[in-house]
């Protein structure tokens, strides 16, 4: 199997005979290392939780940040390689902005994803445009944000597909988690159950023991917008699991 | 910059029913800075004829005291009250003078006939071309903003009081939507037994 | 008249090159005028077309409908606003394909304000009004300068008449300078009717407005247009 692969393994470009990209395919597997990240829709906003790998007690938890801020309105949470997600976000945080400033109003979520979707696979190029990379991403994000649809979700890898979600989970435990959300989850879920659950579950897929510092949670609500969690409202939530 | 805008100055005159107004405001700046807001630019020529001088401010005073002396000679020379309309001649006539070194202003004149109280209107470009009207003149810098108000205020046959409102309105409206005219008006509602003389309140910026 | 300016009394002296200019920009003229009221909003335009003492037509109106709750008032140089209305339209095709709805009135009031800017050092030589609907449904009109400065307001005059509309707005819209008056709304067949008044006003003094009106009237369901005849002389 791996013999028969390996001829279209060097251009980046390359389909294979059965016409697979197997750089994207690597790629993709590539996020399957990752921390486990998780985001979960409901009518009062989204929810963003992610693992921290805190691979050593020398390491300062605060500096590994998996949830960014795109915009007022929409955050991001990523799994792979974290390195990679800098262009990524960069570009949303730009296409935000530049939305912002020609037509005095704020991008939607979906068009954000598309975005970045559209750099997704602008790799290979030779002469390509500085910034532009050699090889697939090895990043998966989810957005998430409100806009005049209302809260939404969306999954982007490193393909460039992008689809809206209820409850996505990506990274090493995303099989578990994914299986564990669609359990759980039903539309009328709220945002306070959202959070619980979103932990719950992380907690069920990490390998450490989950507290305060090795997690991260973010919501984007109507009254907050983009709102980062504290260690007390982390706490708030842990205890009660 | 025209010369003609260096004060900033907007006149108006109106005919009403066996009456006429001439209104104007009282700023005197130098381009965009206001030295003083009681600036006369309408002046008395007779019992019922009156001129306003938009334009520049020198010239406003030099024009006004050369018709005064001119006016006075007449006067004693006909033993009687000047017309309007020969009022008007006078003035174009001294303006006319200067043909090559004009003085800087437009002219506006109002009044009653002294003998038949017959309303008149007049306006004069600054080298003394005149242009009599049945309805309203105006001059300054605002003429046309207050054309437009005129065009839609104004109607034939008007009592004094409704007179007083129209020249009013279509003055102030106009003033607003100008930088270098403004900051209070004046006007003078001319009938045949009565000149009643009015200050605008007016937004000073 | 002076596209070709050639000097030509120093033609005799200097045997050396002549340098003729070329005036990229004229001046067609155009009055256009827009109301915003409680839940509709109005603009109108004339639909005179000139340059200089000739009449190229008398029916060119100057208003441009843009999205089912959005019109454009354009006018200045005509080739501007022709190059104007075509790109918006592009734009706004673009958008609606990229973020899958219409644009706001709102967000195109924004837009064409940075196309203005960018243009900052070759402005196209056009007056915009823009008219319609906000958010909420409310009447809005935004008037802009030819370099995109931009502002919203309730009503606005512009064009080669608008000293002259613009006072009279002032006095029967926004009640200025009247004492004791009781402010009530506009309703929509006053706003119409104050329209067609002050554009007869207009006619009569301007040499640049003229042969008729165009008047459109936007409300949540869409966009009507009445015309009405002004002087032709």
């Amino acid at each position: 199997m791996f013999l028969t692969r390996s001829e279209y393994d060097r251009g980046v470009n390359t389909f294979s005979p059965e016409g697979r990209l197997f750089q994207v395919e690597y790629a993709i597997e590539a996020i399957k290392l990752g921390s486990t990240a998780i985001g979960i829709q409901t009518n009062e906003g989204v929810v963003l939780a992610v693992e921290k790998r805190v691979t050593s007690p020398l390491i300062e938890p605060s500096s590994i940040e998996k949830i960014l801020e795109v915009d007022n309105h929409i955050g991001c949470a990523m799994s792979g390689l974290i390195a990679d997600s800098r262009t990524l976000i960069d570009k949303a945080r730009v296409e935000a902005q530049n939305h912002w400033f020609t037509f005095n109003e704020k991008m939607s979520v979906e068009s954000v994803t598309q975005a970045v979707s559209n750099i997704a696979l602008q790799f290979g190029d030779d002469d390509a445009d500085p910034g532009v990379m050699s090889r697939p991403f090895g990043v998966a994000l989810l957005f998430a944000g409100i806009d005049d649809k209302g809260p939404q979700l969306y999954h982007i890898d490193p393909s460039g597909t992008f689809i809206q979600y209820d409850a996505k989970a990506i990274g090493s435990g995303s099989e578990g988690a994914q299986q564990a959300l669609q359990e759980v989850y039903h539309k009328s879920i709220t945002l306070k159950e959202a959070c619980k659950a979103s932990l719950t579950i992380l907690k069920q897929v990490m390998e450490e023991k989950l507290n305060s510092t090795n997690v991260e949670m973010a919501t984007v609500t109507p009254e907050k917008m983009f709102h980062v969690c504290t260690k007390e409202e982390l706490e708030e939530v842990i205890k009660d699991i | 910059m025209s010369i003609l805008a260096y004060n900033g100055a907007a006149v108006i005159a109106m005919k009403g029913k066996e009456c006429v107004a001439i209104a104007a405001d009282r700023r005197f700046g130098i381009q965009a800075q206001t030295v003083n807001t009681d600036f006369q630019k309408i002046f008395e020529m007779g019992p019922r004829v009156y001129i306003g001088l938009p334009g520049l401010a020198t010239d406003v005073q030099t024009v006004a005291q050369r018709l005064q002396f001119k006016l006075n000679l007449y006067e004693l020379r006909e033993n009687r009250r000047i017309k309007p309309k020969t009022f008007m001649s006078m003035v174009s006539n001294l303006l006319y003078e200067r043909r090559f070194g004009p003085y800087f202003v437009e002219p506006v004149i109002a009044g009653l006939d002294p003998k038949t109280n017959e309303p008149f209107v007049a306006s004069m470009d600054l080298i003394g071309c005149p242009m009599v009207t049945n309805d309203f003149v105006v001059s300054g810098t605002c003429s046309e903003q207050m054309y437009g108000m005129c065009e839609s205020l104004w109607e034939p046959d008007m009592e004094p009081d409704d007179l007083f409102e129209t020249i009013s309105q279509a003055l102030l409206n106009a003033l607003d939507r100008d930088a270098v005219s403004g900051w209070g008006a004046v006007v003078y509602v001319i009938e045949k037994d009565k000149v009643t003389r009015k200050e605008l309140k007016t937004r000073m910026d | 008249m002076d596209i070709l300016q050639i000097n030509q009394t120093s033609d005799y002296k200097k045997a050396g090159p002549l340098q003729a200019h070329f005036n990229p920009y004229s001046y067609n003229g155009g009055t256009v005028l827009a109301i915003a009221g409680e839940n509709f909003s109005v603009i109108a335009s004339d639909t005179r077309l000139s340059e200089g003492f000739s009449i190229h037509t008398r029916e060119n109106p100057k208003t441009y409908k843009l999205t089912d709750t959005t019109v454009l008032g354009a006018c200045g140089f005509h080739g501007d606003v022709l190059t104007l209305t075509k790109v918006l339209d592009a734009r706004l095709k673009i958008y609606e394909q990229d973020h899958h709805k219409q644009m706001t009135t709102g967000a195109v009031a924004a837009m064409l304000s940075t196309m203005l800017y960018h243009r900052r050092f070759f402005p196209y030589y056009v007056y915009n009004i823009v008219a319609g609907l906000d958010d909420e449904g409310k009447g809005c009109v935004y008037s802009f300068d030819p370099v995109g400065s931009y502002e919203r307001e309730a009503y606005r005059a512009g064009g080669s008449a608008s000293a002259m509309l613009q006072p009279l707005l002032d006095n029967q819209i926004g009640f200025k300078n009247q004492q004791g008056v009781t402010r009530i709304p506009l309703s929509r067949e006053k706003a119409v009717n104050l329209v067609k008044d002050v554009f007869i006003s207009a006619a009569e003094r301007d040499i640049y407005t003229g042969d008729s009106i165009l008047i459109n009237v936007i409300t949540k369901d869409g966009v009507t247009d009445e015309r009405f005849p002004l002087r032709r002389d």
